[in-house]
């Protein structure tokens, strides 16, 4: 499964991307491969946790505050 | 558990691996596996004289690719290579693209190599870990804590990945009771 993403700059290496996930608690940052990237969204595996309408799931690298787990509008996951 | 060079190639060919370029022969140890410099690095600038800066990671603002950009500067390893006096801190890449998949039972440590730590070449910063599902190439944090300076060049081998198998799936990677119920 995915998680919409938007790209909202680069990193220090051409490969690099800074993108941006919408979690219930606000938007996170993270870094990732380009090539991680497909349709506006990443990959994310399964859910982890569902509450309220909201899932809880794992992104492919720590956010720049730290977090590896975030919790998500279902709206947000896709596949 | 740490992989073996056997179990490492099998899981590349079965693509629960995915090292890009492939590495040759000559990459494999018994239980690890090299990578290689790439040609960009991130220099950070030392602090100029007079003028106090800090860097505040908990700030509600704080961007962390926009502040490293403002205080280092990008180079690509020219042909002669690129010298890493002491004390320095670089940003570096492996040439090579990774993936474990997330589905797989693989994570990853990245260690530097005895050949270069002689000389006091760090290549982490307490940050060794390639999680289960890490795609892309590996952020090294290079330091040189010897007494002269290395003479960098891009595709020398920087650093060694050692594989481990993780005690059962990650929640991540296993369809449970919330797969289907996203989108």
């Amino acid at each position: 499964m995915r998680v919409r993403i938007e790209e909202i700059g680069t990193g220090q290496h051409p490969s690099e991307k800074v993108v941006k996930v919408e979690t219930i608690e606000g938007p996170e940052q993270l870094l990732v491969d380009k090539r991680s990237i497909r349709e506006r969204s990443l990959d994310i595996g399964f859910p982890v946790g569902q509450k309220n309408g909201h899932l809880l799931v794992e992104l492919p690298r720590e956010t720049f505050s730290g977090l590896w787990r975030v919790w998500v509008d279902e709206q947000m996951v896709v596949g | 558990m740490i992989l073996t060079d056997r179990e490492i190639r099998l899981a590349i060919q079965n693509r629960l691996i995915v090292i890009d370029p492939a590495p040759n022969e000559k990459a494999f140890s018994s239980t690890a596996i090299d990578l290689t410099l790439d040609e960009n690095i991130s220099e950070l600038k030392e602090g100029e004289g007079g003028l106090e800066q800090a860097i505040d990671p908990s700030h509600k603002d704080f961007q962390p690719e926009r502040t490293i950009e403002l205080v280092s500067r990008k180079i690509i390893i020219p042909a002669e290579g690129y010298l890493l006096r002491p004390d320095v801190l670089v940003l570096a890449w492996t040439k090579e693209y990774v993936n474990l998949v997330s589905y797989n039972r693989v994570a990853a440590r990245v260690e530097g190599k005895s050949s270069l730590a002689r000389f006091g070449l760090a290549i982490h910063v307490t940050a060794p870990t390639i999680h289960a599902g890490f795609d892309g190439h590996i952020r090294l944090e290079m330091v040189n804590h010897g007494k002269l300076p290395i003479r960098l060049r891009t595709g020398i081998r920087i650093c060694q990945l050692i594989f481990e198998q993780t005690l059962g799936t990650p929640e991540r990677g296993y369809q449970g009771q919330f797969s289907g119920q996203g989108g």
